[in-house]
């Protein structure tokens, strides 16, 4: 079980475009609250299950294929915040869009937390052996769809309640699906970078000569 | 036993629940496939074809065990998760039932049509249609005609379940066994509580209801005695043997300790009793064992008068609120509305009530301009979608009045039937087909009788009418109906002694609109709320007023406490304990400018200032030479980084604010509306993240366009019928996902095909603009847009461009 106890101000001011400038009274008070609510509706959720070498089903395109290249074992994970979070940000949608968007960025800060969390559970599951950073469908040449293919894997809907449609979205919509490789040896330590990204040319940290951070 | 005629005989299901003691399902049927090592390919389903035998085998070790039903091994087999198996739902339900079919053979045991989820969400949360999700049912059940009972497990949507109970009843005569699956927090993933479960399927008019997986028996009792609370219907227990451990997959309890749980919950109803994840056939044994000598405790309880959503139960235990706002009667702006398919405004409404303190709200859509089933529809899904309350759906029309029943979640009220004979044969079978409690209005084809006789009469006659259907009587709720006493003085009293009668004589919960009572008289309010104390001291359950008027909702919350029902005040003091003293609103600082207050995001100062500002300047140049500059200055240091996106947000909301005092204030000297032009804005087909696009609008809207928002996942129909209604040239889309940029292109060929909306060159008279995180210039240009807007100021920007 995960619990998450606070989250990064700071991250979630970066993602609101806000890197760099100084808040005022009135958004320090509105970021403070959309903290606590959104720690308070989270329910973290999260399911792993470790594959061994073969793993072509979920080999598809070359971005995967390189990313797990020398991996014996292929760990899938998924986690969400739940569908409280949806609720929360729908209703403040609707009364007040400047905490809409504050609760939404803070939600998506949540949900990275969660996955940093698992990521941890693994680096002392897998402790001596050497593991990659987390790959998800949509990352460069790899498909979205086979965000379905992970949460049936996983047994996702029935396990926490975590389920995606046609069009791929998951739902809840804070949540992740990913795979990290491991490996006996060590595996160069590349960042996940602009090239393989699904935003690359789209995304508003370029735009504006930043960096997503990931 | 042995009468298997009977037993088989599906219309006497009920009398096979009464023969039996206890009925024993089957134990887990993946875990057994798991321990046989067998591999199949996508969903362990299609074992059935594969590997019938060893399905068999299953069936017939539980069948030895003493089952006295099992569950087909078609628990997944729907057209969603069989979409990539090779295989029809026809083929792997026909065969998984008909492999149940042959293990049953030369016994008694019955075989069950096992559906879980579809596996999608359904709306508001995912993007699935209630009526799709209805389909994907229907097909299965029609799939599985060999079987002799339908289950549906593991469910987590209430409203899920109710597109499958319904696609069940209206499909096959079959006996329904619904079971739901609870966290340890007591509710379902999505937040379903067991109360609402247990109140809303035993209104559906299911068999047998209750849970199975995800817990223990151990700890179910919580979910259990809450179930107990509200039905006393048999009750069912699938759970799972306790939970697995991470390394082994082992679960941790066995079938003694299992047994022994189960039979400790005995004592609220449950009859039907199996296993779920890590159960086996001994499970199933050590249960018939232990059950041998126990005797069924049917439930004969009285059940409080109920109405829920899917996780909010109001019990009707002492006056509850009914806010009254969401209709159009006498509203200008409700009804401005309507027309203009405004959801949020009705959102608002709801949203404040429920604040003021309302615990169900009136929901009445009727207008003339309008397709009112259509919009009574929609607006129910958009108030479940942020309201917990439960709704009471208030129409006349029976397509409405049907619509409303079918799509609604939870148990609703059905505002209403009257004495007429037409409308209690049209309306009466409804209401029990879905489960509703109805208002029942005391008058028919001749009016509103002048006495309290007349009245209680006809009371009387809506009771034994809805008795002959099968709907109880504590789901009627009698109106006596509240007269104008400025025109009619007398009528008061006799409202009040009907209603009296009602609630003593025929035992039905009461309800009234009470603020009718004050027209024409001056200090409405006073007459409102004695008037309302009296009617709740003669028995008044449900008032209809509006909460937020607070001496009204506070005589309410008062009478609760004073008779006793609010124990220990506790509601009272949680309304009222932390409560602000009735707010000397914050005087607005007036020193502060208009342009001050924009930049700043300070609402109340940005109206002060605009209203002194107008007396003295004309209001177009109030816009032109105040406004719009400072929220161009806004936009302006948005784009440089020097202000983020709350803050942008936030002036242009105050901006609104501004806006709106301007608007009064033409109103009242010229009667112009200011609107600087109409704009349609969506999120496309298939796409349910509307955050961007909802800023987009509140941006447009604070900038002084009149924005149309047609919502998220909008068919591209509706966009065009609705550019050509009300005559819109300018189209903004969304979408969030590069699966969904091809809906976006098919919505753009779409406008661009429509006749009315070409001129006579053929050329198109829209000018569509898009934007989405995974769009590009590049991309947008190359399926047809006009413009391709990064952020929600640059829709603004191609705003003033297009339409000045």
């Amino acid at each position: 079980m995960i619990t998450l106890d606070r989250l990064n101000r700071k991250e979630a001011i970066r993602y609101l475009g806000g890197a760099g400038i100084s808040l005022n009274y009135r958004m320090d008070v509105l970021m403070d609250e959309c903290e606590k609510e959104i720690l308070k509706t989270a329910e973290p959720r999260f399911l792993y299950v470790e594959r061994k070498e073969p793993f072509d089903d979920i080999l598809l395109g070359n971005d995967i294929k390189k990313h797990l290249e020398g991996c014996h074992t292929a760990v899938m994970m998924c986690a969400t915040i739940g569908s409280g979070i949806d609720k929360l940000i729908r209703i403040s949608q609707i009364s007040d869009m400047a905490r809409a968007v504050v609760l939404d960025s803070f939600a998506s800060v949540a949900v990275e937390q969660v996955c940093q969390k698992v990521d941890e559970i693994l680096a002392e599951k897998y402790s001596g052996k050497y593991m990659t950073f987390r790959f998800s469908p949509g990352y460069g040449d790899y498909p979205i769809e086979m965000q379905k293919e992970y949460l049936r894997i996983l047994d996702a809907p029935r396990k926490i309640g975590l389920t995606t449609g046609d069009s791929c979205l998951l739902v809840p919509s804070k949540s992740v699906t990913a795979v990290l490789g491991i490996s006996d040896n060590p595996i160069e330590r590349r960042k996940r970078g602009c090239a393989i990204c699904s935003m690359k040319g789209k995304c508003r940290f370029r735009r504006n000569g930043e960096h997503c951070g990931v | 036993m042995g009468n298997i005629v009977v037993f088989k005989n599906f219309s006497n299901f009920s009398e096979y629940l009464n023969q039996k003691n206890f009925i024993l399902l089957d134990g887990a049927t993946g875990t057994l496939i798991q321990k046989s090592g067998v591999k199949y390919d996508h969903v362990p389903e299609v074992l059935n074809i594969t590997h019938p035998e060893l399905i068999e085998s299953f069936h017939k070790r539980y069948i030895e065990a003493g089952s006295d039903i099992v569950y087909a091994n078609t628990f997944g087999a729907n057209a969603y998760k069989l979409q990539d198996s090779g295989y029809s739902v026809e083929e792997i339900i026909g065969a998984g039932v008909a492999i149940a079919r042959k293990a049953v053979e030369g016994t008694d045991t019955l075989v069950a049509l096992d559906i879980g989820p579809i596996g999608q969400l359904l709306e508001p949360a995912g993007s699935m249609k209630f009526d799709e999700a209805y389909e994907y049912y229907k097909q299965q059940i029609l799939a599985g005609k060999d079987a002799d009972v339908i289950v549906f497990e593991t469910m987590t949507d209430l409203y899920e379940l109710k597109a499958a109970v319904l696609a069940a009843k209206e499909n096959c005569d079959k006996p329904i066994i619904t079971t739901m699956t609870f966290e340890r927090n007591g509710r379902t993933f999505t937040g379903v509580s067991p109360a609402c479960a247990a109140v809303t399927l035993t209104g559906l008019g299911v068999d047998a209801l209750g849970v199975n997986c995800s817990l223990g028996p151990d700890e179910l009792e919580p979910v259990v005695s809450e179930m107990s609370k509200y039905t006393n219907l048999p009750l069912v227990i699938k759970a799972n043997a306790g939970l697995p451990d991470p390394n082994s997959n082992e679960y941790n309890i066995m079938p003694d300790e299992f047994a022994e749980c189960v039979c400790s919950l005995l004592k609220y109803g449950v009859k039907v009793i199996g296993g779920c994840c890590g159960t086996n056939p001994d499970y199933i044994a050590k249960i018939k064992s232990e059950v041998a000598d126990k005797e069924y405790q049917p439930q004969t309880k009285s059940v409080d008068t109920t109405v829920c959503s899917s996780t909010t139960v109001v019990e009707l235990n002492g006056p509850r609120i009914i806010g009254e706002r969401i209709n159009p009667t006498g509203k200008k702006l409700f009804k401005q509305a309507l027309v203009e398919n405004n959801i949020d405004y009705i959102l608002t409404q709801a949203l404040s009530q429920v604040q003021g303190g309302a615990e169900i709200l009136d929901v009445n859509v009727g207008h003339p301009e309008i397709d009112e089933k259509k919009m009574m529809v929609r607006v129910l899904k958009a108030i479940q979608s942020v309201c917990d309350v439960p709704l009471q759906i208030d129409s006349t029309k029976p397509e409405v009045i049907e619509a409303g029943l079918r799509y609604y979640n939870g148990k609703p009220i059905l505002n209403s039937v009257n004495g007429e004979e037409q409308s209690l044969s049209t309306v009466l079978p409804l209401v029990k087909k879905y489960g509703a409690s109805v208002v029942g209005l005391a008058l028919d084809e001749n009016g509103i009788p002048k006495t309290a006789e007349g009245r209680f009469e006809i009371a009387k006659r809506i009771v034994e009418r809805a008795e002959a259907v099968g709907i109880d009587r504590k789901d009627v709720y009698i109106d006596c109906l509240t007269l104008t006493v400025s025109a009619e003085q007398a009528a008061c009293r006799q409202t009040l002694e009907a209603l009296h009668r009602v609630k003593t004589e025929l035992g039905c919960k009461t309800c009234l609109g009470v603020s009718n009572i004050s027209f024409g008289l001056p200090n409405r309010e006073l007459v409102n709320r004695t008037f309302l104390t009296m009617a709740m001291e003669q028995g008044l359950d449900l008032p209809i007023i509006n909460p937020n008027v607070e001496s009204m909702t506070g005589a309410v919350r008062a009478f609760r406490v004073l008779n006793g029902i609010d124990k220990n005040s506790l509601e009272f003091i949680n309304a009222y304990n932390d409560a602000v003293p009735a707010a000397p609103v914050k005087k607005a600082d007036s020193n502060v400018d208009i342009f001050a207050a924009v930049y700043n995001g300070l609402k109340n100062e940005g109206a002060a200032a605009t209203a002194k500002l107008l007396e003295t300047t004309d209001a177009m140049q109030v816009v032109n030479e105040m406004l719009i500059p400072a929220l161009d200055r806004v936009g302006d240091d948005f784009e440089k980084n020097k202000i983020f996106l709350p803050q942008l947000i936030q002036s242009a909301n105050t901006a609104q604010e501004c806006f709106d005092v301007i608007k009064k204030h033409l109103t009242k000297t010229s009667g112009t509306p200011v609107s600087k032009g109409k704009i349609i804005v969506a999120t496309v087909k298939g796409d349910i993240h509307d955050i961007g696009k909802n800023i987009v609008k509140v941006l447009l809207d604070n900038y002084g366009y009149t924005v149309v928002d047609l919502g998220r996942d909008v068919d591209p129909q509706l966009i065009v019928d609705t550019a050509v209604e009300q005559n819109i040239t300018m189209i903004g889309l969304s979408a969030l996902m590069t699966t969904t940029l091809k809906s976006m292109e098919d919505t753009i060929k779409l406008v661009r095909e429509c006749k009315e909306l070409q001129n006579p060159d053929g050329s198109s008279k829209c000018k569509i603009f898009v934007g989405g995180a995974v769009l590009t210039k590049d991309y947008a240009m190359k399926i047809g847009a006009d413009y391709y807007c990064r952020d929600a100021k640059e829709s603004v920007d191609t705003a003033k461009l297009v339409l000045g």
